[in-house]
Formats: structure tokens, C-alpha cells, sequence
């Protein structure tokens, strides 16, 4: 099962860890979040947070995606069935964001 | 004393596709809105903004929180004491 899970996290370009959590905790962990509880802590925190959030009193999900843009890396977070997907990406090239 | 920031959020708001600007204090008080982001956003935002923080062990590297969807993104991000948000729809 995990493989299942995670198979498609592997090939992700750039990823240098991942982690896929569930209600239960942790399913799986790799690279620089291999047993990362913290992180993962963290994010679900982040994810229950971002759920709160609601346009003009919409029903749905505000979010596809929920990303945390460091200098050199990045959170990538997704949910889907009942798991949330949390990808750490090396040097995500952003661009500065001109508002 | 607002002036200043009242213009700084009516000048984001004249950029295309922004639709909603939001800055809060560090508590997700309302220092200042406009269009799709007001006072009820306050609080998740800074909310966010700081659980972002504590990914991180270097205190200089501030992120940008981004919530992603088909109907735009919401950008997020600290400085200092003051956390903004805008709500740029994807063009």
C-alpha cells in the first residue's frame, strides 16, 4: 500500500522528501522528511488552518494546493482521499512576485 | 496616518488580475483590505503565515504561503510585523 501511495511522490522532479499523513499520523516518509513528526505536525496544522478559509461563503475547498516557498525550497501539500500529500522541493526557481 | 497605507492598497488593487488585498497585525487584526479579502480573513492569514514560519529554523528566510486553485491564487507573506495577502486570479 505504501508503495501505492508514494510511487508517484518519487518521481516528482526536484523532490528531495515527501510525506503522506493521515488522521492516524504518518503513512509514509522519505528523504529530508523521513521520520520528520514535526513537519508533519506542522503542515496538518497548516491544512486545518487553510480548510477555515472561505470565499465569499463558499462551500468548497478554498485550495488545490497549499505551497510554503522558502528561498531554496518549497512545500508542495495536496489532499486527497482522506490523506494529505506533502512534497519538499529543492531551489523551486520562483520568480520574484511583482503584485 | 493610514493615508499611506490606504494608497499602497488602492495602487495593488489596480494591478491586473488582483482582486483582493488583506494586511493584518501580528494578533490577524485588519490593518487594511480590498475587493474578495476582508476583516473575516484577518485571522487565517496570520494564522497561516506564522504555522509557515515554524518550518523553518532560519528566522531571515520568510515564506510565501500560496493557497492554489482554478479560481486564483492567495499569496502570503510576514514582514516584520505585518503579514499581507493577495488574491490574484490565474490568468
Amino acid at each position: 500500500m505504501t508503495t501505492a501511495l508514494t510511487q508517484g511522490l518519487e518521481r516528482i522532479p526536484d523532490q528531495i522528501g515527501y510525506l503522506v499523513i493521515s488522521e492516524d499520523g504518518v503513512l509514509a516518509s522519505a528523504g529530508e522528511l523521513e521520520n520528520d513528526e514535526r513537519t508533519a505536525g506542522v503542515i496538518m496544522q497548516m491544512v486545518q488552518t487553510a480548510c477555515k478559509f472561505r470565499l465569499h461563503g463558499t462551500a468548497e475547498p478554498p485550495f488545490k494546493r497549499l505551497s510554503v516557498m522558502f528561498e531554496d525550497h518549497a512545500y508542495l501539500v495536496t489532499v486527497s482521499g482522506q490523506k494529505v500529500f506533502v512534497v519538499k522541493r529543492q531551489n523551486n526557481q520562483r520568480e520574484p512576485i511583482n503584485v | 496616518m493610514e493615508a499611506t497605507l490606504e494608497q499602497h492598497l488602492d495602487d495593488t488593487m489596480k494591478s491586473p488580475s488582483i482582486v483582493g488585498v488583506l494586511c493584518t497585525d501580528q494578533q490577524g487584526h485588519n490593518l487594511g483590505c480590498r475587493g474578495s479579502l476582508s476583516d473575516e480573513h484577518g485571522g487565517v492569514v496570520s494564522v497561516l503565515a506564522r504555522q509557515a514560519a515554524s518550518l523553518t529554523r532560519d528566522p531571515t528566510d520568510t515564506p510565501t504561503v500560496c493557497l492554489e486553485s482554478d479560481s486564483g491564487n492567495i499569496l502570503m507573506k510576514t514582514h516584520g510585523s505585518i503579514t499581507v495577502a493577495v488574491h490574484k486570479m490565474a490568468s
